[in-house]
């Protein structure tokens, strides 16, 4: 159940590669951070991972998942949850509905609502159900947000500088509880980020350029 | 405004006074039949144009072909309805051009037949464009690609992205456009004429005739049916709101019900309507110069001038008059647009002003002209009914105002308040400030606000006709006039030129305001064709 990257190299518009070609492997439960400066094409290569397409960039390489080549599949289809810095909440859904709209497909009617509301129960934020996304707090959107991103089961979550735009006492709960989430749920997770406060202690991260591999403690 | 509502008054005062005008007007034998098709024309017309406007977007929106399609907008929209009516006509009558094409007669009846689905169908095309145009802002507002890429990890595809997500964003900000559609195809008379059914024809029409009947005995009957037609249009314009009230609040439970979508195919939508849209102008100038034309010849046999050579004497005066009605109600309603524009910022700063509601603004455009005119027409019979002109180039003011009001609206906001005050401290005086910042700096919006309000007029057929008492004629009541005599040649001459006049206007609109505005801006527009483009697609749209 592991997300395996090969030789993956991200082109400019000019076809030039802003890395070297990179190849690393995240198992179950693993978390592997890439470390890098802004425009170094961290965020450029998660959407190749998950698929998104992008005018301004290409790539050239691999990704599978277990023995499975993604490359063709569309962005739908791979099973990929990413997490932005921003909450991105559908703004004309109220929190309840937000959730219900990951939920799987099998679960029908009535039971979305419930499903939901259990959700938010376990979160503590019952209370939010009826609310827009404007009216909670911004800690609060990036909880619903990540809740959301697991609803829909993910195979692989990515995470894109996630905790960045949330206040600095927020930040150190949230990020562990995200990864409490991910590591119960035994998903493979990848995140780019350039704060070296957001590596968790004792995972696997690459520090620009890449080339070398750092345990940190 | 005070005078269009002063003026709107007496047709209610009729109706109430004369119950008889109303007993008479259900008395007509056709009426149920003529309602039951005005709604079902208008319904039928808006909503499958919106239907057909979000699965272009769904599956046009950035892909390789949208820089064409915006493109294309531009022109497309230009064309005047009668214009397109016409071409429409031509290509659809039993030995249109299509039939031309196929090599023998079609057996449909597409122009002028009993259901109105000719005219659903030309008000369908026609709407399409300016739809799309009127979603280009609200999507880049609404961040499709964020939410596309949000949707897309949550395992939606792009179908049911556009359907479950953007859908129910998309619908409450098209509403207006969809009511400006919406009355437009209830109370629509000139393309109705050209195209519509006729026994019996849509109420507009039918009131229309009414009006113009010898007999003064149907004046409260006509007056009646403008009054019924006013109530049908608040219905359906209600009908929209209910609909997307349930749509996005009351039954709202499909947007979160999981990952389904209905399949709809956007691309060949645009396909069509590009193609018979772009094929109605080469047909009309085909006809324009034909001599003889047999069916089911797919050219003309015999080419000629005469039919130019015979009509421009009349043309000229036609078009003198046309032009000269459209630049002094373009004017007068582009000065009355600035000053409540710049009255509204001063309202906005001071609490005790009156404000100029937006509803008050838009009421030409929601409200059947037809109603409208009707009330008009009975305030100049109380004034000096005789000075026709004058009433005219009002009527064109009333109707011209709003678009240019909403032409000037995007600019005038945009413009930043704090140039006013620097120019204040350096002791110049308000009208001085005006005068010498924010006007050079506005100056190409004006000049394309101008235009639209040229074009506005320039389209317009009921208000000439009524206040003109049918004494004033302009290229748009020749053209529809003529759409049913028995010269296609002649029809398409007229045709061609309402819709070639308009864009000579954009022309030096477009030519103008490249060479003010600020230094920038100038700069930008030497150096690169499409902010231009961009520009001049915008305002378009704003004159249907």
């Amino acid at each position: 159940m592991s997300l395996s990257v090969n030789n993956l190299s991200i082109l400019d518009s000019a076809q030039q590669p802003l890395f070297a070609p990179i190849t690393f492997t995240v198992s179950p439960g693993e978390i592997l951070t890439l470390m890098g400066p802004s425009g170094c094409g961290k965020s450029s290569l998660l959407s190749a991972v998950a698929g998104h397409k992008s005018a301004d960039f290409s790539y050239q390489g691999e990704c599978y998942y277990q023995q499975r080549l993604l490359n063709a599949l569309p962005a739908e289809k791979r099973n990929i949850g990413i997490l932005f810095q921003d909450d991105l909440l559908f703004p004309h859904l109220n929190i309840w509905e937000n959730l219900a709209i990951a939920l799987p497909n099998h679960i029908k009617k009535a039971q979305r609502k419930i499903q939901a509301l259990k959700t938010l129960t376990e979160l503590n934020l019952v209370e939010l159900a009826d609310k827009s996304p404007m009216q909670i707090s911004g800690g609060q959107r990036a909880r619903i947000s990540m809740m959301r991103l697991l609803l829909a089961e993910p195979a692989v979550v990515l995470l894109d500088e996630p905790f960045s735009k949330l206040d600095k006492s927020l930040r150190s709960e949230f990020r562990n509880w995200v990864f409490s989430q991910t590591r119960s749920r035994q998903l493979p997770v990848l995140m780019v980020t350039h704060d070296v406060d957001d590596v968790p202690v004792g995972s696997k991260c690459l520090h620009w350029p890449w080339n070398k591999e750092t345990l940190d403690a | 405004m005070l005078l269009a509502a002063f003026g709107y008054i007496p047709a209610i005062d009729q109706y109430a006074l004369s119950l008889d005008g109303f007993t008479q007007l259900l008395a007509w034998p056709g009426l149920s039949q003529s309602v039951v098709l005005t709604l079902f024309v208008s319904v039928a017309s808006t909503l499958l144009s919106a239907l057909c406007c979000f699965a272009i977007l769904q599956s046009c929106w950035h892909s390789r072909w949208w820089k064409q399609i915006e493109t294309l907008l531009a022109p497309i929209m230009a064309l005047p309805h009668v214009a397109f009516a016409v071409g429409f006509a031509f290509l659809f009558t039993p030995s249109g051009f299509i039939a031309r094409l196929l090599g023998e007669q079609i057996n449909w009846q597409l122009v002028h037949d009993q259901y109105g689905l000719g005219l659903i169908a030309a008000l369908t095309l026609k709407e399409i464009p300016f739809l799309l145009f009127m979603s280009i802002p609200l999507l880049k507002q609404l961040n499709i690609n964020t939410t596309l890429i949000t949707a897309q990890s949550l395992g939606y595809n792009n179908a049911q992205a556009w359907q479950k997500i953007i859908l129910p964003q998309w619908l409450p900000k098209i509403r207006f456009s969809l009511f400006a559609v919406m009355a437009y195809s209830i109370s629509v008379v000139d393309v109705a004429l050209i195209i519509g059914p006729t026994q019996p024809p849509t109420l507009s029409v039918l009131v229309w005739q009414w009006l113009n009947d010898a007999d003064l005995a149907t004046l409260p009957k006509a007056s009646a049916g403008a009054l019924l037609l006013l109530l049908l249009c608040l219905l359906v314009l209600l009908g929209i709101r209910l609909t997307e009230w349930i749509m996005t609040v009351k039954c709202r439970t499909w947007q979160s019900s999981g990952r389904f979508s209905l399949p709809i195919g956007g691309k060949s939508i645009i396909t069509i309507t590009y193609l018979i849209t772009l094929t109605t102008l080469p047909m009309l100038l085909l006809w324009s110069v034909a001599q003889r034309w047999r069916f089911p010849d797919i050219t003309p046999s015999t080419w000629s001038l005469r039919f130019w050579q015979q009509e421009w004497y009349y043309l000229l005066d036609i078009i003198t008059n046309s032009i000269m009605i459209a630049l002094v109600s373009a004017t007068i309603a582009l000065f009355f647009a600035i000053v409540i524009h710049e009255h509204s910022i001063k309202a906005s700063l001071n609490k005790g002003k009156f404000k100029v509601p937006r509803l008050l603004i838009s009421i030409p455009m929601l409200a059947p002209q037809l109603s409208l005119l009707f009330g008009m027409q009975v305030a100049t019979l109380y004034i000096a009914h005789q000075h026709y002109y004058l009433w005219v180039t009002w009527a064109h003011t009333f109707f011209v105002f709003p678009y240019v009001f909403l032409a000037l609206d995007g600019p005038w906001r945009s413009y930043d308040q704090r140039l006013d005050k620097v120019g204040a401290s350096l002791g110049m005086s308000p009208f001085k400030v005006w005068w010498q910042i924010k006007r050079p700096l506005l100056l190409p919006a004006i000049w394309i606000a101008w235009a639209v309000g040229i074009s506005v007029s320039l389209a317009q057929y009921l208000p000439t006709l009524m206040l003109g008492a049918g004494r004033i004629s302009t290229l748009t009541t020749e053209a529809v006039a003529l759409s049913s005599g028995q010269d296609r040649r002649i029809s398409a001459i007229y045709a061609l030129l309402q819709s070639i006049t308009p864009f000579v206007f954009y022309i030096i609109a477009i030519v103008a305001s490249r060479k003010t505005g600020s230094l920038e801006q100038q700069r930008a527009n030497s150096a690169s064709l499409t902010s231009t483009n961009r520009v001049t697609t915008h305002n378009v749209s704003i004159s249907k």
